[in-house]
C-alpha cells in the first residue's frame, strides 16, 4: 500500500482517524500504533519481527543508558571533590559501552540485510579462488524502511547517551517512535525531540489541520502522479537502453531524472507531512526548494534534510570533535597555518559523512562513487573558496550580484544532474558510458526530431509535465521568497481559496497519469 | 570574556560578536569555523566539549558561547 | 459547529463539480470517436452503440473477445452480440462494464468468458478495485479523464472494430501437450472475490431480464482440468448453464497448429471463427434470441458485415 494510493490516502487514512477520534484519548497513541503495524504488516508481512525486535532492544539499550546516568549521580552526589572526575570517568566508559552496542548491533542487522550479497558478491569477485572458501549470495529479505527506522533508533540512543533527552519509559511509545506509519517507509527520519511531543499528545483531531493535511496529501499527489509517474516513462526507456541514445538525450535524461526523483520524493513527503498534520503530529521538512541552491553543499542543505541533519549530528560531528581530529587541528596549524588544517580537517570529516551517504542509498558501487562525487566537489568548493573570493574582489562583483547568483544556480544544475545520472544510471559501468556519450555524440538535434515522442510520453503527457513543473516552480520561487504558502492563502478571500484547492483537487483527477495507458510507479525512496 | 573575544576574532575579525545573535543560524560561522572554535575554547579554558554540544543554540552568540564554557567549567 | 457546516459545504460544492465534469465527459465519451482509448475504450464504445440494439453481450478477459466474432454470429444467425471484454478483466471490472451495458442496453443473454473469474491479485488490489470500479462506474470522470489527451495526441490509433471484435490473422502454433485436459478430481479455488461478484453479476442480469451463460473459450495455457471441476462445481452450486469448449475442441475443428495467435494462449481469427459457428449453434438450440437482419434499425449491422467480411478476404491467413 504506496502511500499515494487510493487505498491508503481514502480507507487506510479516514479508517484509522475515525477510530482515533473515537478512542479515549489514552488509547489514541495505541491505536496509531496498531495500525502503523497493520500498515507495515501488509507492506512487509513476517518481516514485521524485525521491526519488533529492534524496537524491544532499543528500549532497553535506551532505559539501561538512563539508569547508568541516574547511578552516575547518586555515586557523585555522596562523593568527594577529588574523586569526582574518577566516577564520572568510570560512567562514562560504561554507557559509551553500552551505547556502542546498541549502535553496532542496529547497523549490524542493517548492514547484514542490506550489504551482505554485495560484500559476498565482491568479495568472490576479487579473491576468486585463492580463498580457501566463498561467502554464497543469499536471498535476503530485507523489511520496509529498514534504513530509515535504523536511523532513527541510532539517533535516538546518542540523544539518550548525550543527555539531550530522557529515555523513554513505556515500550509502546518507543514503539511508536519507531513506527508511526506515515514516516516508516521514506522518513523524513526524526529526532526523538521533532515528533515525541505530539506524537503521544493523543489530541482531538481539528477540522483545520484535517482540511490543510488533505490539500498538502493532493499537492503531493500533483507532484507524484502529474509530474514523476510521467517523467518515469521517458526515463526508464533511456537509462534501460542507453547505449541508443544520442548524448542530449542523455542530457535530458539526467536532467527528467533530477525533476522526476525531486517531484516523487518531496510530493511523498507533503502526503507523509499532510498524513502526520492530520493527527496533529507535525513532522520534519525534507526539502527547501533544492533548485535554488547555489553550491553542491547548499544543494545538500535543502535535499532530503533530515538525511543531511542526521549525518550531520551522528556522524560529521562526533568525528570532527574526536581526539585525532582535534589533535591534527593543533598541530597542523602550528605547522601548517589555517588553510590546510582546514581542509584537512574538512576532508577527515567529511569523508565518513559522504562514504555513508552513498552506502545508505544501497549496496552498489554507483551509489558510493555518488557518494564520492559529492565529497570530491564539497572538498574541491572549501579548497577553491580563498581564490574565488580573490577572483571576485578583482572583478568587483559584489557576493550578491543576481548575474552572479544565476551562474552559481546554473553550477548547482550541472553539479547536481551529473550526480543524478550516475544515481539512476544501472551500475557504474552504465554511468561512465552515459557520461561519456554526452561528449561523444551530442546531437542536439535529436531532442526536436520528435525522437523524443519515441520514449512512451505522448505530446499531451510533455506538455502535462512542463505545465506541472511550471506550477511547483511558481510555489517553490514564492516559497523562496519567504511566504508560508499555506498562510498566505489563509489571508485569501474563502472563495478565491477554496477555487485554488478545488482547482488542484480536479487537476489531481483529470490530468495525473493513472488509469488507461499508465502503471503504477513504485516510490524510488522506498527502496533505499 | 575578554579571552573569548580574543579567539573569536582571530577565527574570523569581520564578524561584529558584541550584536551577533545568529551567529549559526545566519552561517556566519561555518561548521569548520565552530570546529576550530571549539578546539581553541578547549585549550583555552581546559574543557572538554563534546558533540553533543553541538547545537545552534549554544554557538548562536558571544554570550551564549560564554554562557556554554562557565556551564562547562562548573561540571 | 459553523466550521463542521462550512466543510460539508466543501464536500458537497466537490461532488457537484465532479458530477459535471462527469456528466461533461460522457458526453464526450459518446460522441467523440478516439477519444477513449486502452482499457476504458470498451466503456465508451458499448455505451455509444444506439438504445436498445444489442441481444447478447460477451464479457471476460482476452478470452473471450478472441473467440467470439459478432459479425459470423450474426451471418449465421441474426443475433446482434458485443464484444465488451477487456485485456486481463478482473471480475470487479466484468461487474461493471455490464452495468455499464445494461444503462442503454437491454440483452436476453450474457456470455461470460470463465478465465477471468480465476483471477486473484490479492486482497489490497481487490479492495482498490473494489473501490475504483464503483468510483468509474458513478463518476466517468475517473475512468474517462485521460480524453483530455486526445486534445494533443490526436484520437487514439483506432483500428476498426466489429462490435469489440478485431481480426487477429497472425499464427503462431501451439506445440504443447493436446492432451491438455487430463482427467483428475482435483480443483482449482475459486477465489472468494469472484464468488462475491458473481452474485452481483448474478443479480443484475436477473433484475434486468438477462439470462447468464458460462463459458470457457479453448485454451491450453488457460485451462486445464482442476479449471473444469471448479467451474462445474460452481455452475451446479449458482445454477447456470456452462459449457466447456476445451473438452470439445475436436469437435470444433480447432487445430493448435493453425488456429492459434499466441501459442495456445489466445485463439486467432480461424480459430475465433470456429467457436463462433460452435457457439451459434448452441445459441439457437438453446435460446429464443431474435434475428435481426431484416430489421431496418439494424441496417448498420449489415453494413458492418459487409466490411468484415471484406477485411477478412484480403487476410492473408485464408
Amino acid at each position: 500500500m504506496a502511500y499515494q494510493s487510493l487505498v491508503y490516502g481514502f480507507v487506510f487514512l479516514p479508517l484509522c482517524l475515525l477510530v482515533y477520534q473515537i478512542a479515549p484519548q489514552k488509547w489514541r497513541r495505541r491505536v496509531l500504533l496498531a495500525f502503523s503495524y497493520l500498515f507495515f504488516w501488509l507492506l512487509s508481512g513476517k518481516l514485521i519481527v524485525y521491526l519488533l525486535g529492534t524496537t524491544v532492544f532499543v528500549h532497553c539499550i535506551g532505559i539501561w543508558l538512563e539508569w547508568l546516568r541516574s547511578e552516575q549521580k547518586t555515586a557523585l552526589a555522596s562523593a568527594e571533590r577529588c574523586e569526582k572526575k574518577r566516577i564520572k570517568g568510570i560512567y562514562q566508559k560504561k554507557s559509551r559501552r553500552v551505547l556502542a552496542f546498541g549502535v553496532l548491533l542496529l547497523i549490524g542487522i542493517l548492514a547484514y540485510l542490506k550489504y551482505y550479497n554485495f560484500f559476498a558478491g565482491n568479495l568472490n569477485g576479487i579473491f576468486g579462488s585463492a580463498l580457501p572458501f566463498t561467502l554464497e549470495e543469499k536471498n535476503i529479505l530485507m523489511p520496509v524502511g529498514i534504513s530509515f527506522y535504523t536511523l532513527q533508533a541510532i539517533g535516538y540512543l546518542a540523544d539518550v547517551y548525550w543527555g539531550k533527552i530522557r529515555a523513554e519509559e513505556k515500550l509502546e511509545n518507543t514503539a511508536l517512535f519507531l513506527a508511526f506509519f506515515p514516516q516508516i517507509m521514506e522518513g523524513p527520519i526524526c529526532r526523538y525531540s521533532d515528533t515525541a511531543g505530539t506524537l503521544y499528545s493523543g489530541k482531538s483531531l481539528e477540522i483545520d489541520n484535517l482540511t490543510e493535511g488533505y490539500i498538502r496529501i493532493f499537492w503531493g499527489l500533483f507532484k507524484k502522479k502529474v509530474i514523476a509517474d510521467r517523467l518515469a516513462i521517458g526515463v526508464d526507456a533511456i537509462f534501460g537502453n542507453y547505449t541508443s541514445y544520442s548524448g542530449a538525450m542523455t542530457v535530458f535524461a539526467a536532467a527528467a531524472y533530477t525533476v522526476q526523483l525531486y517531484m516523487e520524493f518531496s510530493g511523498c513527503m507533503d502526503i507523509i507531512i499532510g498524513s502526520g498534520q492530520l493527527f496533529g503530529v507535525k513532522l520534519p521538512e525534507n526539502f527547501r526548494q533544492p533548485f535554488a541552491a547555489q553550491s553542491a553543499a547548499e544543494f545538500w542543505r535543502r535535499w532530503h534534510i533530515t538525511l543531511g541533519t542526521w549525518f550531520k549530528t551522528y556522524i560529521f560531528y562526533p568525528v570532527s570533535m574526536s581526539g585525532p581530529v582535534k589533535k591534527w587541528n593543533q598541530y597542523g596549524r602550528k605547522h601548517f597555518g589555517k588553510y590546510i588544517t582546514m581542509l584537512g580537517t574538512s576532508a577527515m570529516a567529511l569523508f565518513p559523512v559522504w562514504l555513508c551517504n552513498g552506502l545508505w542509498h544501497g549496496a552498489r558501487w554507483s551509489y558510493i562513487f555518488y557518494g564520492m562525487y559529492y565529497f570530491t566537489l564539497i572538498l574541491l568548493g572549501i579548497a577553491a573558496e580563498p581564490l574565488r573570493d580573490r577572483v571576485l574582489e578583482l572583478l568587483h562583483i559584489g557576493e550578491k550580484s543576481a548575474g552572479l547568483k544565476v551562474v552559481r544556480i546554473a553550477k548547482t544544475w550541472l553539479i547536481i544532474f551529473t550526480g543524478e545520472l550516475f544515481f539512476r544510471a544501472d551500475g557504474l559501468r552504465a554511468g561512465i558510458y552515459m557520461f561519456r556519450s554526452i561528449f561523444r555524440n551530442f546531437d542536439l538535434n535529436s531532442l526536436f526530431d520528435g525522437r523524443l515522442l519515441e520514449l512512451g510520453m505522448s505530446r499531451a503527457d510533455l506538455i502535462a509535465i512542463a505545465a506541472g513543473c511550471v506550477v511547483v516552480a511558481i510555489v517553490g520561487a514564492v516559497k523562496e521568497r519567504g511566504v508560508h504558502v499555506r498562510e498566505a492563502l489563509g489571508r485569501k478571500p474563502v472563495f478565491i481559496r477554496w477555487s485554488i484547492y478545488y482547482a488542484l483537487l480536479l487537476a489531481v483527477i483529470v490530468i495525473a497519469a493513472y488509469g488507461d495507458g499508465y502503471q503504477a510507479v513504485d516510490m524510488i525512496y522506498a527502496g533505499f | 570574556m575578554e579571552k573569548l573575544m580574543e579567539i573569536l576574532m582571530e577565527i574570523d575579525d569581520s564578524i561584529d560578536y558584541e550584536k551577533e545573535k545568529a551567529l549559526i543560524d545566519d552561517r556566519l560561522l561555518d561548521s569548520f569555523g565552530v570546529i576550530t572554535l571549539v578546539s581553541e575554547l578547549e585549550d583555552a579554558f581546559d574543557i572538554d566539549i563534546e558533540a553533543s554540544e553541538m547545537t545552534p543554540d549554544n554557538f548562536n552568540s558571544a554570550e551564549s558561547i560564554y554562557n556554554m564554557v562557565k556551564r562547562l567549567q562548573e561540571n | 459547529m459553523k466550521k463542521r457546516k462550512k466543510i460539508i459545504l466543501a464536500l458537497i460544492i466537490f461532488i457537484a463539480l465532479l458530477w459535471i465534469c462527469s456528466a461533461g465527459i460522457q458526453i464526450v465519451a459518446r460522441n467523440v470517436k478516439g477519444a477513449i482509448n486502452e482499457r476504458s475504450r470498451v466503456f465508451a464504445s458499448v455505451s455509444s452503440e444506439p438504445e436498445k440494439t444489442i441481444d447478447l453481450l460477451v464479457a471476460g478477459d482476452s478470452e473471450s473477445y478472441t473467440s467470439i466474432s459478432p459479425m459470423d454470429l450474426w451471418n449465421q444467425t441474426g443475433i446482434a452480440a458485443y464484444d465488451c471484454g477487456q485485456p486481463a478483466q478482473r471480475i470487479q471490472e466484468t461487474y461493471y462494464v455490464l452495468k455499464t451495458a445494461f444503462q442503454k442496453q437491454s440483452p436476453k443473454l450474457v456470455l461470460l468468458e470463465t478465465n477471468t473469474m480465476f483471477r486473484n491479485p490479492g486482497f489490497l488490489t481487490n479492495l482498490q478495485l473494489s473501490l475504483t470500479e464503483p468510483l468509474n462506474y458513478h463518476f466517468p470522470i475517473f475512468r474517462y479523464h485521460n480524453a483530455w489527451k486526445a486534445l494533443f495526441d490526436g484520437p487514439g490509433g483506432l483500428k476498426s472494430g466489429y462490435m469489440g471484435f478485431e481480426i487477429r490473422d497472425k499464427t503462431v502454433s501451439y506445440e504443447g501437450d493436446e492432451n491438455y485436459m487430463k482427467e483428475t478430481k482435483d480443483k482449482t479455488e475459486i477465489p472468494e472475490v469472484t464468488r462475491i461478484y458473481m452474485d452481483k453479476i448474478r443479480n443484475l442480469c436477473r433484475k434486468n431480464g438477462a439470462d447468464l451463460l458460462l463459458f470457457s473459450a479453448p485454451s491450453p495455457v488457460n485451462y486445464n482440468y482442476k479449471k473444469y471441476n471448479a467451474l462445474k462445481e460452481y455452475a451446479e452450486e449458482a445454477d447456470l448453464p456452462y459449457v466447456d469448449l476445451n473438452l470439445r475442441y475436436r469437435d470444433i475443428g480447432i487445430d493448435w497448429k493453425k488456429d492459434s495467435y499466441d501459442k495456445g494462449d489466445h485463439l486467432n481469427i480461424d480459430g475465433a471463427r470456429k467457436v463462433t459457428e460452435f457457439m451459434a449453434k448452441y445459441l439457437t438450440d438453446n435460446y429464443q434470441l431474435p434475428d435481426r437482419r431484416e430489421d431496418g434499425r439494424w441496417k448498420e449491422w449489415n453494413e458492418l458485415a459487409e466490411s468484415y467480411f471484406k477485411e477478412l478476404e484480403q487476410c492473408v491467413i485464408l
